[in-house]
């Protein structure tokens, strides 16, 4: 979620970025595009260049032929009037202009136009010099005045809408985010539980909803799939089941049938014992698959955990066991009494597993001890050998069966550790294995007594 | 323990798989079971338990017409026969289902010879008790019809509480029965800290049953765990 706030700043550092390049460039596209015309305006042909030259060339007497020739090639005319207004020269003056003018004509026409000609004008003290540019050359404002409190305003009001704006900019931009991020907030967790594997169902409307119609089909997908793959483990698992039936019984019979001969006998139970490993395999597999979609029921109560491991322990030695593999119970007094809210058939699955993983390393025998401790607040139960145990190193090498990609499948851990590890994640407890080679190794589940 | 009164039982299989069926007669038979009637579907399993009056029906779970469950129902309408189960299925809530209509046990399969036997045999200790009124120990007698020991000529009473953890134990002869399940046989369930009663009731029994009570032969001790009887053919 962090990481998406971040990106939205991001983005909004971009798009401001955007903008003021944006304006750069208008700017720049501006000065571009009227330099020119700015320059020429600057030229000696510009109105006040033209004005000034032909003023210093020109008298109430006349104009030298040079600057009446410049001004035809300019296609500008000219008069000159004195102070009553009647005209004493001219340079090629349009037949529609008047050689006369009243003082009310002269102000109407100073500031502006002149029968359209655009006209520029020179006060001198024997007269007034008029220039007359091309009709359409030039756009003069007639009306330019405005109040001093407006011009002082302009400063202040520039900044205040400056500020106005920035301000409206920021709301703007804090509103969407908190928009966004609430909007795609639980798009985000959905996927986050996607990833985890578990189904999700959003429901949302308006310009998301697509997105959130996306992942749910995604998610009905995948649910699909994980059942159909859960499924496909639990059907094949069950029917392995009566053949395997058949292999055992009768390999276990042959096993205690007097008339064969010792070999066939030896035989059989190596049978028996492989059929034996199928029946835990298939056992686990299925276990592990209904655990992992979510599909087994824990069906939780309160258990004595000493009761339940007494059980085991009595079970274990009054069957499989031989003197190859001495097995003790140690329960400490304060726990002897304390019950967990757990499913008693995956707690006893997971010390058996654990047991058979020690029996399995150990294949010369070793001692195993079963221990039942408890603080203040956990509950601890351990399975621990005197065996050849593993090195820290090799444990750690040793991916997740499920996650493995690795098709050396020694490599992995066996099912059945994994199987105790869901069934720890089931109870919320947690796992820890201390293994030093040739000294053993001690697996612990712990759980929390609030549990 | 002497299993031989319980070979005159008449046993009922009923299985779909005649492969599966045929294996599990020729283990009970070869164990010394004489009375197997085997069928293969609901209806015939309800005809056979009709007919038969058989004392024990092994079922699978799963048959052509019908399940189990719907089989053991319609036989507990005319019999209260122990039944057992056979499944295929391991999901808790199926043995549960099996369990708390009335069901006896279950096996799941695939099993061995001996697990097979060893419930057949539980089942039918636990409904036929009355017939097993005697059990030989180490150097005495065991009269449950009377609740009595007989030990070297002497005929030595036993009390209420004595009777009950000698039989809980020789019901499970030769198997480590546990602190918890004498303590619940005593007083119910979720006994806690009666161990010491325990251990005073053991006592007693060991100067009834034992020769030397000090170094006792039938009653062992399994440090931790409970008891176990040791029994004599």
């Amino acid at each position: 979620m962090k990481s998406f706030v971040r990106y939205i700043s991001k983005y909004f550092v971009s798009f401001s970025v955007l903008i003021i390049g944006l304006v750069l460039f208008n700017l720049l596209a501006f000065i571009w595009t009227f330099h020119r015309i700015v320059l020429n305006d600057y030229s000696t042909s510009s109105p006040q260049n033209m004005v000034a030259d032909v003023n210093a060339a020109a008298g109430p007497e006349g104009i030298t032929d040079e600057m009446a020739d410049t001004l035809r090639s300019l296609d500008i005319w000219a008069m000159f009037l004195d102070s009553t207004g009647r005209c004493l020269w001219s340079v090629e003056l349009p037949a529609d202009i008047p050689a006369d003018y009243s003082v009310q004509d002269v102000a109407a026409f100073t500031k502006g136009y002149l029968r359209d000609y655009p006209v520029f004008i020179r006060c001198r003290e024997d007269g007034l010099l008029v220039l007359g540019y091309p009709k359409g050359s030039y756009f003069k404002i007639t009306g330019n005045y405005y109040p001093m409190d407006i011009v002082k305003m302009i400063p202040v009001f520039f900044c205040v809408v400056l500020a106005i704006d920035l301000t409206a900019m920021f709301l703007a931009y804090c509103f969407s985010r908190k928009k966004i991020i609430r909007l795609t907030e639980p798009i985000i967790s959905a996927i986050a539980s996607l990833s985890e594997g578990k189904p999700v169902s959003l429901d949302l409307s308006g310009d998301l909803s697509e997105v959130a119609d996306s992942i749910n089909r995604a998610s009905r997908i995948l649910n699909r799939q994980n059942q159909a793959r859960a499924n496909w483990i639990s059907g094949i698992s069950h029917d392995i089941r009566t053949p395997l039936s058949m292999i055992m019984g009768y390999s276990g019979r042959i096993t205690g049938d007097a008339a064969a001969n010792d070999s066939i006998r030896a035989q059989a139970e190596t049978i028996k014992q492989q059929s034996m490993k199928i029946k835990n395999l298939v056992q686990d597999l299925n276990l592990v698959s209904q655990l992992e979609y979510d599909m087994q029921p824990v069906h939780k109560e309160p258990v004595r955990l000493s009761k339940l491991l007494r059980s085991y322990t009595a079970e274990l030695l009054s069957t499989e066991l031989s003197g190859n593999y001495p097995v003790e119970l140690h329960i400490s007094p304060s726990a002897e009494t304390l019950t967990l809210n757990c499913d008693a058939r995956l707690i006893s699955r997971a010390v058996s597993n654990l047991v058979q993983n020690s029996i399995r390393h150990n294949p010369e025998g070793c001692s195993i001890d079963l221990f039942l401790n408890c603080t203040a607040d956990t509950i601890c139960l351990s399975v621990s050998d005197n065996g050849i145990g593993l090195s820290v190193d090799k444990l750690k090498e040793k991916p997740h069966y499920m996650e493995s990609t690795d098709d050396r499948l020694d490599l992995r851990h066996g099912l059945g550790l994994i199987l105790v590890r869901q069934i720890v994640d089931a109870h919320k407890g947690t796992m820890q294995i201390e293994s030093e080679e040739q000294k053993g190794c001690k697996v612990s589940l712990i759980f929390s007594r609030s549990e | 323990m002497d299993h031989s009164f319980l070979y005159t039982k008449k046993l009922l299989l009923v299985d779909d798989e005649p492969e599966l069926l045929a294996l599990v007669s020729v283990i009970l038979k070869e164990e010394g079971f004489e009375n197997i009637i085997t069928a293969s579907s609901v209806s015939e399993g309800i005809a056979a338990a009709k007919t038969e009056k058989p004392d024990l029906a092994v079922l699978d779970v799963m048959l052509p017409d019908g399940d189990g469950f719907f089989l053991m129902q319609q036989i507990r309408d005319f019999s209260d026969m122990p039944v057992i189960f056979l499944t295929a299925r391991d999901e808790a809530a199926d043995k549960l289902a099996g369990l708390g209509l009335g069901a006896d046990d279950y096996i799941a399969k695939p099993f061995l010879p001996e697990e097979l036997l060893l419930r057949v045999y539980a089942v039918l200790r636990r409904c036929y008790k009355a017939d097993a009124p005697v059990i030989k120990l180490e150097g005495c007698l065991i009269d449950f019809e009377r609740a009595e020991v007989n030990k070297a000529g002497k005929t030595i009473p036993l009390t209420a509480m004595e009777y009950t953890l000698l039989e809980t134990l020789a019901r499970n002869a030769g198997k480590i029965v546990t602190l918890d399940v004498l303590c619940e046989a005593l007083w119910g369930d979720n006994p806690f800290g009666y161990e010491n009663s325990l251990n005073a009731h053991i006592r007693r029994i060991r100067e009834k049953i034992e020769s030397d009570p000090s170094k006792p032969v039938s009653l062992i001790t399994i440090k931790g765990l409970g008891y176990k009887l040791n029994t004599r053919k």
